[in-house]
């Protein structure tokens, strides 16, 4: 079975799934662990999200970037 | 300001008069535009804009435009047609030319100096972008750009706006207050002149080609309706239609509506906004979020297992504490019997002390001869009987015999067979013992 694509909105909506459900007392231990799991997987995904557009602002001008990608282009041709 | 008394010397090779002091020409030319015929033009209103005593505007035709300026409170006068006047809106304006000389610290101008004004008719630039946005509604163009998926945490945005307006500075301001840090890929273009749509449409293809692009902003400040019409290009708005990227237009202020507006993904009043509506979520809180739900995970797993320890070693326990609550119960229970019966038995004794106190004294009450004689008969009757009381024989020197079990021996025969005894006396007992001599 193929993963569907993540994505940091994905994620959170299945994060707070997670929670409701572990909030509401009614999973048995089995359950419970899986999705204390299953949520530790999603918080790091999603940090590593956040981190992601923490780095710093970066900036680029779109037509310096088209030229650097033509001088590149005949090279990689 | 003073004349200057010596003019510098000309240009050298020039055979043209002069030079003339500045201020002079102008006034020269003030006159002699103020003596040029007055006539009405007519055209449509463009950049209508008001001082504190006059009005200013552009009469545009497809040829070119003249600058207007009318006193307000001439403009005011028109009355309802005056306020309800529209840019774009088709005009006939009296007057003629005039110019402001200026001076050393203030800007000359020109304008046709309007003394009267009428409304014609509604212009046709407005018409045709009204009759354009209907065909690109009727086309469902206005639909593509709201039904892709928008990212709440683009790692790459694409920006189109000027290098130098304000809208960048903008742009800039609402990612900063979302905590955003990513990555900006600026599009720059003209946002007002004629190369302007298709500078606008260029920069948003190239933007759009670029995979890590997730959002793409189109940001321009305020501005008459005339400076943002390069937004409301049939070209352009068709273009961004079709774009595969969510486009976010902020165009003009929050009363100004182009076409590319209709079109794009959302439709933002500032470019702060527009900015803000890229990065739907606030980085900064996010994380805080991220850091709660992290804590919530913990606590859930420590309880899992935690808590269920527990409530094993509690199920564990119940037995013993059954026994000892029941135990417990049947001490108090104990308890209770005993002191009713108690409580039972004082009220008893009680009522048997009352009973007997008032039998007494009825019985006190009842006495009277018959009971004395009986009283005195028995106390004859017992006189007799101790008369016959072996004790009383024994005072009088009389022993008795009796067996060590203290039994009487009433026959000779059986003190014989006793062969011991005991003889009994008034003061005391003595050990016998039984023997009979031959002789």
């Amino acid at each position: 079975m193929t993963e569907p694509e993540q994505s940091y909105e994905l994620a959170t909506a299945r994060l707070e799934e997670i929670i409701r459900r572990l909030d509401s007392g009614e999973a048995g231990l089995r359950e419970t662990l899986d999705l204390v799991k299953e949520g530790r997987t999603l918080v790091e995904y999603c940090a590593g999200e956040l981190e992601a557009v923490s780095q710093g602002l970066e900036e680029i001008k779109l037509d310096e970037l088209i030229a650097r990608l033509d001088d590149q282009s005949p090279e990689g041709e | 300001m003073e004349e200057s008394p010596q003019p510098p010397a000309g240009i050298e090779g020039s055979g043209l008069k002069g030079p003339f002091a500045v201020g002079a020409y102008a006034e020269m030319l003030r006159d002699e535009l103020r003596g040029r015929a007055r006539l009405q033009l007519f055209g449509e209103l463009w950049n209508l804009r008001r001082s504190k005593f006059r009005v200013y505007f552009e009469l545009r035709d497809a040829r070119g435009a003249v600058p207007c300026s009318m006193w307000l409170d001439k403009f005011d006068a028109l009355g309802d047609s005056a306020q309800a006047i529209a840019e774009g809106a088709q005009i006939v304006v009296a007057g003629g030319p005039d110019y402001y000389p200026g001076s050393k610290t203030s800007s000359p101008s020109f304008s046709f100096d309007v003394t009267a004004l009428r409304v014609a008719g509604e212009g046709d630039l407005l018409a045709k972008l009204e009759a354009l946005r209907q065909q690109l509604r009727a086309e469902g163009l206005f639909e593509p750009q709201k039904l892709l998926e928008r990212p709440q945490l683009p790692q790459t945005i694409g920006v189109v706006t000027s290098e130098t307006g304000k809208a960048r500075d903008d742009v800039l301001a609402g990612l900063k207050r979302r905590g955003w840090a990513g990555t900006i890929i600026w599009g720059f273009a003209p946002v007002q002149d004629r190369r302007a749509a298709g500078a606008i449409t260029e920069a948003l293809v190239d933007l759009a080609g670029i995979e890590q692009v997730e959002t793409i902003i189109v940001a321009r400040g305020g501005g008459s309706l005339a400076d943002l019409f390069a937004f409301c290009d049939e070209t352009l708005c068709r273009t961004v239609a079709m774009l595969r990227v969510p486009v976010i237009s902020s165009v003009g202020h929050h009363t100004d509506h182009t076409l590319i507006d209709d079109v794009s993904a959302e439709s933002c009043s500032t470019p702060t906004h527009a900015a803000e509506a890229a990065v739907p979520i606030d980085v900064t809180a996010e994380r805080e979020a991220l850091r709660a739900a992290t804590s919530t995970l913990v606590r859930h797993a420590q309880s899992a297992v935690v808590g269920r320890a527990r409530a094993l070693a509690a199920l564990a326990r119940v037995p013993g504490a059954h026994i000892a609550s029941q135990r417990k119960d049947l001490h108090q229970g104990a308890r209770e019997v005993r002191a009713a019966g108690q409580r039972r038995l004082i009220l008893e004794r009680e009522r048997t002390r009352t009973v007997a106190e008032v039998l007494r004294r009825k019985a006190e009450a009842g006495a009277g001869a018959e009971t004395l004689t009986r009283t005195r008969s028995l106390e004859g009757l017992s006189s007799a009987l101790a008369a016959h009381d072996p004790a009383r024989m024994i005072e009088r020197g009389f022993a008795m015999v009796e067996t060590d079990a203290g039994a009487v021996v009433t026959s000779a025969a059986q003190a014989r067979s006793e062969g011991k005894v005991r003889l009994r006396f008034a003061d005391g007992d003595v050990a016998a013992k039984i023997t009979e001599d031959d002789d």
